[in-house]
Order: structure tokens, then C-alpha cells, then sequence
């Protein structure tokens, strides 16, 4: 596809590093649903990556591989078998363009198998240490709280995923001192915009609209994009009112939370009936902190 | 260092879930990582936090490396640095403390390497540079080795920030020209 050299000036600065959060935050999103944008972005990652050649090596402390490890499941011994059986068995040969285009509006059934697979994988693993700690259980409650009753807020292809998104709740999650963020979701500075708050500790969050009307027969639905989930997810329509507050955000972890990408699409009337975005997005943003938790 | 092949090697094992090829992977890249993403930050507590998330995301995602697309460090590197230049430019809005004495540190760039060190890839790229102008040679470089905003290159260079924004992107084009991109 030919872009613009708008569109290749921002793959490019994407690439050295000079964007500012919000332009960023815009090229992720362009990424997560165009594979070609994608392409022409890690090309020039690549290209510029040639540069990293030059900078000195510096051991970073030894504590830190252990922390890593623990990052990603792997236990000590004597816990192995709580991890071990349900290792994510991804095809090493599945490329970036075909993992984009499982993102994309027109994703077949043979790639959402691939990932609903390691969703499920992944979701075993994290059953497993589920049953240890309230805490998830308790998020499992809001979850399954929010799917219930108030089923519109979710489109009805989602509500089977919702389940991996227990996937992503850690024990450290309900534990973790409170923040305020605050994300712009703007298209130019002066546009209309969609300002979005989020409290950690509750993972409540609020959007307020300024300025910004949905056309009549559409509806402005927000999305939750993040390298850690295979594809966006909805966080329902923005409603009438000039406020629209929910508790959805508590099934993800606040990692993922505070790292993700939100963005707005246009969907019709009621909001996408597939759980997949139908428009590039309008709006884009990331949070950023505003009240630090005291730590 | 492994050789190129090595990695890809141990990536497809990561990729299957292999957790002493990850062990092995992270042992053979974590020091050009961490000095990439040092050289950012410009804080150990910061750039290990970095690199807990880079390696976390790449264990993760091990599975949709193409190594015909991108060489494994560069990949890899890729996935920390933009964690990295997603912190610093989230702080520096929040808060422009501390950016000044940072600045003064981290005015140049990495020492050149001798030529037979050098990748294919990175002399190339170094040609294109080169043929900037030498201002703009430097923006580029100070841009990516330390990972500056355009505000911080706007103060260093003396500029207004919209010129900075149209000396990036010209120098850009330029490359992408030169190289064929």
C-alpha cells in the first residue's frame, strides 16, 4: 500500500526515537491494525538498529535475571510443576506480518485458532496459580460481575475471551499502592477530544468527552491495545453523556493498564458486533501519571 | 557474542517455550541491551525496569521474530529501546527535572568503532548519514543513542522546536532516499 510521506516521516521518527508520547502512542495504533504500516515501521527499526553496533555493552546487576524469570512464570524447582505442562507452545515460524494480520478486521478462523490456543495455554498456566490467592479471585468476581450484568458493555464475540483476561491478573495487582492517570485521546491539538482517567487502585475509569459528537446511526467505542494481549479489546461504547464511567478495566492487570494504548474508533449505532475494531482509529492515546503512588 | 545464526536459534527455542534457551538467550544479549537502554535512562534502577519488560515481551513474543526481516539483536534491541524512549518521554512530560545535567552528560555520541567492526548494515547507514549535513548528522545520531525529544535537541541545537521537527523529518527522507528504503 502507498502511504503518505506523513505516514512514512512517522514510521520513520517512530524508528529514531523523536515522536512524543501521544505521536507514539498514534503509530502503535496504526500498527495494531495495519500489517503494511507495521512492516514499513520495523524496516526501519532494523535499518536504524544497525547503529546499536556502536554502543558499549554495560552488565546490568545479577538480581536482575531472577526477576525476570519470575516475570515470565518460570518457578524455582520445587514449583515447576505448576508452570512446566502449559508452556506457550507458539509456531516458531509464524512471522510479524502473519501475527498482525490476526489484529486486522479480517482475520481468519485458522489464526484465531493460534491464538485462542495460547490464550488457552497461557489461561491454564494462570488458572493453576489462580486457586492460590484470593486476590484473583476476587477479580474474577468483578469479571464475571461486569459479563453479567451489564452484558451491553461487552460485544457478545467477547465475552468467551474474557476468560483470558483473568490470564493477565498477577497477586501483586490488588496489592500494589494507588495512582491517577490520565490519558488525552486527540486527533490535533484544538480537535475535539475524549480525556480519559483512570484510578489504579480501583481500575475504575472515567471518560469525559470535549467537544467531540458521534454522526448520528454511530457510536464512539473505546479499545484497550497492548503488546501483552494478541489483539484490542473493547471497552464498550462511550455513551451519550458527557461522562461515562466503569469498572472494566479490573480484569486487566495494571501493568497492562497503565502501558496500554486507548483508542476510539467510529462503529455503528451500539457499538461493533464482533468485538473487533471496523475503523482506523480517530482518537489515540497513553496514560500518563499523575498522581504517583506513594510508594 | 553468539553469532547471528546462534540466536535465531535460541529464539525459535524461546519461541516453543524452551526456558534454558531464554536463560541462554538472555545471557548472550543482556549486556547491549542494558547499554542501549543505560544510555537512554541514564538511571540503573530505571533501565533494569526496562529490561525486565524488554526480555518478559520477548519471551512472549519470541514466536513473531522473522528473521528475515529484522537480525535477532536488532530486534531485541529494538523491543527495549522503545520501552525505553516510552518511559523518557512520558517523564520528561510529566517532569523536566533533572533533563539539564543529563543533557551535559550525555552530549555526544558513542566512539566510533574501527572500520572492520563495523556491519554491513551500520556502514551503510553510516554513508547515508554521512552524507548530511554535519548538524544534522549529529541530530540524527543524538537522537538515537540518547533517545532526546525534540525539545531537549531543540535546546541543544539552539533551534525552535518546529524547525527541529523539519530538520528530523528532512533528514529522514534524506536517508530513506539513500538508502532505498
Amino acid at each position: 500500500m502507498p502511504y503518505s510521506e506523513d505516514h512514512i516521516a512517522l514510521a520513520a521518527e517512530y524508528g529514531l526515537g523523536t515522536l512524543d508520547a501521544d505521536e507514539r502512542a498514534q503509530v502503535e495504533t496504526m500498527m495494531s491494525v495495519d500489517k503494511d504500516f507495521t512492516a514499513m515501521v520495523l524496516a526501519w527499526e532494523h535499518k536504524l538498529g544497525a547503529l546499536n553496533g556502536m554502543v558499549g555493552s554495560v552488565e546490568p546487576r545479577p538480581e536482575l535475571w531472577e526477576k525476570i524469570r519470575a516475570a515470565v512464570g518460570h518457578s524455582q524447582q520445587q514449583q515447576a510443576p505448576l508452570v512446566l505442562p502449559d508452556a506457550p507452545q507458539l509456531e516458531p515460524a509464524r512471522t510479524i506480518a502473519e501475527a498482525a494480520g490476526t489484529l486486522g478486521a479480517g482475520t481468519s478462523s485458522v489464526d484465531n485458532s493460534n491464538v485462542v490456543q495460547l490464550a488457552a495455554a497461557r489461561e491454564r498456566r494462570w488458572r493453576a496459580v489462580a486457586t492460590a490467592t484470593s486476590a484473583i479471585a476476587a477479580a474474577l468476581v468483578v469479571m464475571i460481575g461486569v459479563g453479567v450484568s451489564m452484558p451491553e458493555l461487552l460485544p457478545n464475540s467477547m465475552r468467551p475471551k474474557a476468560v483470558t483476561q483473568v490470564a493477565q491478573v498477577t497477586p501483586q495487582a490488588a496489592l500494589r499502592p494507588s495512582g491517577q492517570y490520565v490519558a488525552v485521546l486527540q486527533k490535533d491539538a484544538g480537535g475535539p477530544a475524549f480525556i480519559l482517567t483512570v484510578d489504579e487502585a480501583t481500575r475504575n475509569f472515567t471518560v469525559r468527552k470535549v467537544g467531540a459528537s458521534a454522526e448520528p446511526g454511530s457510536s464512539y467505542e473505546l479499545w484497550l491495545i497492548s503488546d501483552r494481549l494478541p489483539k484490542p479489546r473493547s471497552l464498550g461504547v462511550i455513551g451519550a453523556n458527557d461522562f461515562t464511567s466503569r469498572p472494566v478495566l479490573a480484569s486487566y492487570d495494571p501493568d497492562t493498564v497503565k502501558n496500554a494504548t486507548y483508542a476510539v474508533t467510529v462503529e455503528q449505532a451500539g457499538g461493533s458486533p464482533d468485538g473487533a475494531p471496523h475503523s482506523t482509529p480517530i482518537f489515540a492515546g497513553k496514560l500518563i501519571e499523575t498522581v504517583p503512588p506513594s510508594r | 557474542m553468539l553469532t547471528p545464526a546462534e540466536l535465531v536459534w535460541l529464539i525459535a527455542a524461546v519461541a516453543k517455550g524452551d526456558q534454558a534457551a531464554f536463560e541462554r538467550l538472555y545471557a548472550a544479549t543482556r549486556a547491549k541491551l542494558f547499554g542501549v537502554v543505560l544510555r537512554i535512562l541514564r538511571r540503573q534502577d530505571l533501565a533494569e525496569e526496562v529490561i525486565q519488560e524488554a526480555y518478559v515481551k520477548i519471551w512472549n513474543s519470541a514466536g513473531q521474530f522473522n528473521p528475515g526481516q529484522s537480525s535477532p539483536i536488532t530486534w531485541m534491541a529494538s523491543i527495549a529501546r522503545n520501552r525505553a524512549i516510552d518511559v523518557v518521554r512520558k517523564r520528561s512530560e510529566a517532569s523536566i527535572e533533572e533533563e539539564p545535567a543529563a543533557m551535559e552528560v550525555a552530549a555526544d555520541t558513542p566512539d566510533p568503532l574501527a572500520r572492520r567492526e563495523m556491519t554491513e548494515d551500520l556502514k551503510r547507514l553510516l554513508e547515508c548519514v554521512g552524507r548530511l549535513e554535519p548538524d544534522r548528522q549529529k541530530l540524527v545520531l543524538l537522537a538515537y543513542y540518547n533517545g532526546w525529544s525534540r525539545e531537549q535537541l531543540a535546546e541543544k541545537f539552539g533551534a525552535p522546536v518546529n524547525t527541529v521537527k523539519t530538520w528530523l523529518r528532512r533528514s529522514m527522507m534524506d536517508i530513506r532516499e539513500c538508502l532505498g528504503l
